[in-house]
């Protein structure tokens, strides 16, 4: 076993190194289409973290009454506070609503300085757990509140979290459908160069076949050269996106920070990250399996 | 000892490759196959290491039954068969040395066993000179010596030797045989198709005869 382990490795290595043009013209197609799954997916996380951050902003703000009674007040307090769909609960008091809005507009306008009034309401403030649901648990709420005394208004955007909610519905089925197409289309690519890798040594194999090789000995070789494209390929395309990544980094984060508030460019996710090189491996290793079983079996015993 | 009974081979066409032979080559024994091209000889071949199913017959090879054997298992067949072709089929990115140490290297041979296995081959066929040149540097003659040294090296029972002087001069050709002669003297079983009267001539061995697929 061990002497048949490494003269397996001993004969990987040696095919690797006599055919050197067509396992480097593998791992480069390799390489290739999964650089361009990985963009995918790098575009594919970004846009994820972005309307996750906008996704976080959706939120219902209840004016109250001035005269609000402070039962009135708890009563609502509990009603948020039991509500499983709201994932956080801020009251704001008409004091630290002014106050707020002082500090902000104060350096900018001296009317606002110099007004004695406080004309800002108490405010509660609350986001709901993200989901598909979300809309129909403002509304639920909404509908609730209307019916009963101490609110001055409501608001939060109906039309806006409407669209929304359809966007990240549509964003999903097209990351989706996109993400299926792309790795079927490179699975087909993949397979087809390892089988033009075999069929470039057909001479070879048929003259192992010849002396009396084992189907075991010529396959595993050639598997384990599949793997190793798999893998090598997978690994140069990550460093290629992380590349990729650094520039946009560096080049662009001041203006997407601006733009997109705050978000960070983000780099393929973990999970992600993984599959991808398990995808190497196993694209590797099934498209040649495949690729010399359907050789063996044409050119054994006509 | 290789016998066939009955052998029917048929390509789709209304003519058989092979139409019921029958015949049987002795362990040690030297036999001519002759035919004009078309005879059936090659497909015959192919039969005995293997490499072509049958229709009908029985094809024993050592005792055993070819038409049985499972693709999987057709390797220990191979082993005990040298095939050599008209072609030489030899790898040409590979040099002389690297030709030969292939075809053991393939069945697992020990690497120490295969630097020595392969040097006496080479000085059997009288190449030891050439063991670093590439195939496409060396002659007609030179390259069916390098075949015949990768056949000749997991040391078969049997070498089936398909026109192997065919692409070669006279000359040439003579010395060749004389290398099957040497190579038969050791041992082996040797099946030498061709269609040259001169090589036939040269030797008197057992002749068969094909001819559209029978034994005549």
């Amino acid at each position: 076993m061990v002497s048949f382990l490494a003269n397996t490795l001993r004969t990987t290595g040696l095919n690797i190194k006599a055919n050197r043009q067509v396992f480097m013209l593998s791992v480069a197609t390799v390489a290739v289409a999964f650089s361009i799954l990985g963009l995918f997916f790098l575009v594919h996380a970004n846009l994820n973290a972005l309307l996750s951050t906008w996704s976080k902003q959706v939120q219902l703000v209840i004016y109250l009454d001035d005269g609000i009674s402070n039962t009135r007040l708890k009563a609502l307090k509990k009603l948020f506070d039991d509500n499983e769909h709201i994932d956080s609960v801020h009251f704001i008091s008409r004091d630290s609503a002014w106050k707020n809005f002082k500090s902000t507009f104060a350096e900018k306008s001296g009317f606002v300085a110099g007004l004695d009034l406080n004309p800002l309401p108490a405010s509660y403030s609350l986001r709901f757990k993200e989901g598909l649901d979300r809309l129909k648990h403002i509304r639920q709420l909404v509908d609730e509140l209307r019916e009963g005394e101490g609110i001055e208004s409501m608001e939060y955007g109906e039309k806006w979290i409407s669209k929304f909610e359809n966007f990240m519905i549509f964003l999903r089925f097209f990351i989706l459908a996109v993400g299926g197409i792309l790795g079927v289309g490179l699975v087909l690519i993949i397979s087809n160069t390892i089988k033009l890798s075999i069929f470039s040594r057909r001479e070879e194999i048929e003259l192992m076949l010849l002396v009396g090789a084992t189907h075991r000995s010529i396959k595993v070789p050639l598997i384990l050269e599949g793997v190793v494209q798999g893998i090598g390929g997978v690994g140069i395309a990550l460093g290629l996106i992380k590349l990729v990544h650094l520039y946009i980094k560096l080049q662009f984060q001041g203006s997407l920070e601006s733009i997109f508030r705050g978000a960070d460019l983000q780099f393929i996710t973990q999970s992600f990250l993984w599959p991808m090189l398990l995808a190497g491996v196993i694209i590797g290793w099934v498209g040649s399996l495949i690729s010399i079983n359907q050789f063996l079996h044409s050119e054994d015993r006509r | 000892m290789i016998q066939v009974f009955n052998l029917i081979k048929t390509y789709g066409g209304s003519t058989p490759a092979l139409a019921d032979i029958s015949f049987s080559v002795k362990d040690g024994e030297f036999v001519f196959l002759t035919g004009p091209s078309g005879a059936g000889k090659t497909t015959l071949f192919k039969i005995l290491f293997g490499g072509e199913k049958y229709d009908r017959g029985q094809v024993l090879v050592n005792g055993v039954n070819v038409g049985k054997i499972s693709e999987e298992n057709l390797f220990a067949l191979r082993r005990n068969i040298g095939v050599i072709f008209q072609d030489y089929k030899l790898l040409s990115k590979k040099t002389v040395f690297e030709n030969i140490s292939f075809a053991q290297e393939v069945i697992g041979v020990p690497s120490k066993t295969i630097r020595t296995r392969t040097w006496e081959v080479l000085k059997s066929v009288g190449l030891t000179s050439k063991k670093d040149a590439y195939p496409l540097q060396l002659s007609g003659g030179e390259q069916q010596r390098v075949a015949i040294a990768r056949a000749l090296v997991n040391n078969p029972k049997i070498i089936l030797a398909d026109e192997p002087t065919g692409n070669l001069d006279p000359e040439i050709s003579l010395k060749i045989l004389n290398l099957f002669e040497k190579i038969n003297h050791e041992g082996k079983t040797v099946i030498f198709a061709t269609h040259s009267l001169e090589m036939l001539r040269a030797q008197n061995h057992r002749l068969l005869t094909l001819n559209r697929g029978k034994i005549i």
